[in-house]
């Protein structure tokens, strides 16, 4: 086997942040921070959440010597981070309360006749690429906004699963929940942004 | 049969193909017939597109500085391990 061939660009990176090189430290925060907050705010509030990254960041600065590359430094980081959070609501006898029942949001239940057919059906029409729409910064805005307006539960798994491309398997762990209930959350805050994106388009109201 | 209702229920297993055999059949067939759940599993498809073009395009640069700092504080108290620390 001959493994000396594979560049691994991963593996520099861990080497870097293993010798306490600050510069690949600044890009391992700017890279990986975004999901960490991601996980921690499905569990806790913003600043206590942001408080949490932070101090993940510095446990990592000891405990990469322990990493072994058996899961990719994302995972591996997210981990650390949901832990932490459990821990924290441990101590603090909080718990997440999360609303598995219904898979379809109300103001979307309600558009459908007696008989189960769309009395009030979906309007959107996108003639242009997600990318082009994102430089519409009313839109963009209005986005930032709903988001944030999204339960943290939904938000999180929304953003792990998405943006920052987990598997199912790894967001389930990550966050505690079963695989049924991560469909309900990521179908719930879908919904939530098409209805937005669709009264955004039809009235160019947020 | 499957209705424009259930149809919604289960959009996004559909779209992430996580239905399986007769139950993936079924809303196929459904979609064959229905163009307002095809217009619904397209504009979910594009809403979360561009959810994921506008959360992966920036992070709060306030945040990532605030950890920089700490990071860059924590690192100075730290001895290297393997000699160099460049
Ligand atoms: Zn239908």
């Amino acid at each position: 086997m001959n493994t000396a061939v594979h560049p691994d660009p991963q593996g520099s990176l861990i080497e870097d942040l293993k010798r306490g090189n600050s510069s690949a430290y600044k890009k391992a925060v700017r890279e990986y921070s975004p999901g960490m907050l991601a996980v921690a705010r499905f569990y806790l509030d913003y600043s206590s959440a942001e408080e949490i990254v932070q101090d993940c960041w510095v446990t990592v600065i000891d405990a990469i010597h322990k990493f072994e590359g058996r899961s990719s430094l994302k995972t591996w980081l997210h981990r650390i981070v949901a832990n932490r959070c459990k821990n924290k609501l441990r101590s603090s006898k909080r718990e997440v309360a999360i609303d598995f029942s219904e898979s379809l949001e109300p103001e979307l239940a309600n558009r459908f006749n007696a008989t189960g057919r769309w009395d009030l059906p979906p309007s959107l029409k996108f003639h242009e690429s997600a990318d082009t729409l994102m430089e519409n910064d009313a839109l963009s805005d209005c986005l930032d906004k709903h988001l944030s307006a999204l339960p943290e539960t939904q938000r999180s798994a929304l953003m792990l699963y998405e943006a920052h491309q987990h598997k199912s398997e790894d967001v389930c762990n990550i966050l505690d929940v079963s695989a049924s209930n991560l469909r309900v959350l990521l179908h719930r805050a879908r919904q939530k942004i098409f209805l937005m994106v669709e009264t955004f388009q039809e009235t160019g109201e947020c | 049969m499957l209705m424009c209702r259930d149809l919604a229920g289960i959009a996004s297993d559909y779209i992430d193909g996580e239905l399986t055999g007769r139950r993936n059949l079924s809303v196929k067939m459904h979609l064959m017939m229905c163009k307002h759940c095809r217009s619904f599993i397209g504009n979910l498809r594009a809403s979360t597109d561009l959810m994921k073009a506008h959360s992966s395009s920036k992070p709060d640069e306030e945040f990532i500085r605030r950890i920089d700092e700490r990071v860059a504080e924590a690192l100075k108290t730290r001895k290297p391990r393997d000699g160099n620390n460049e």
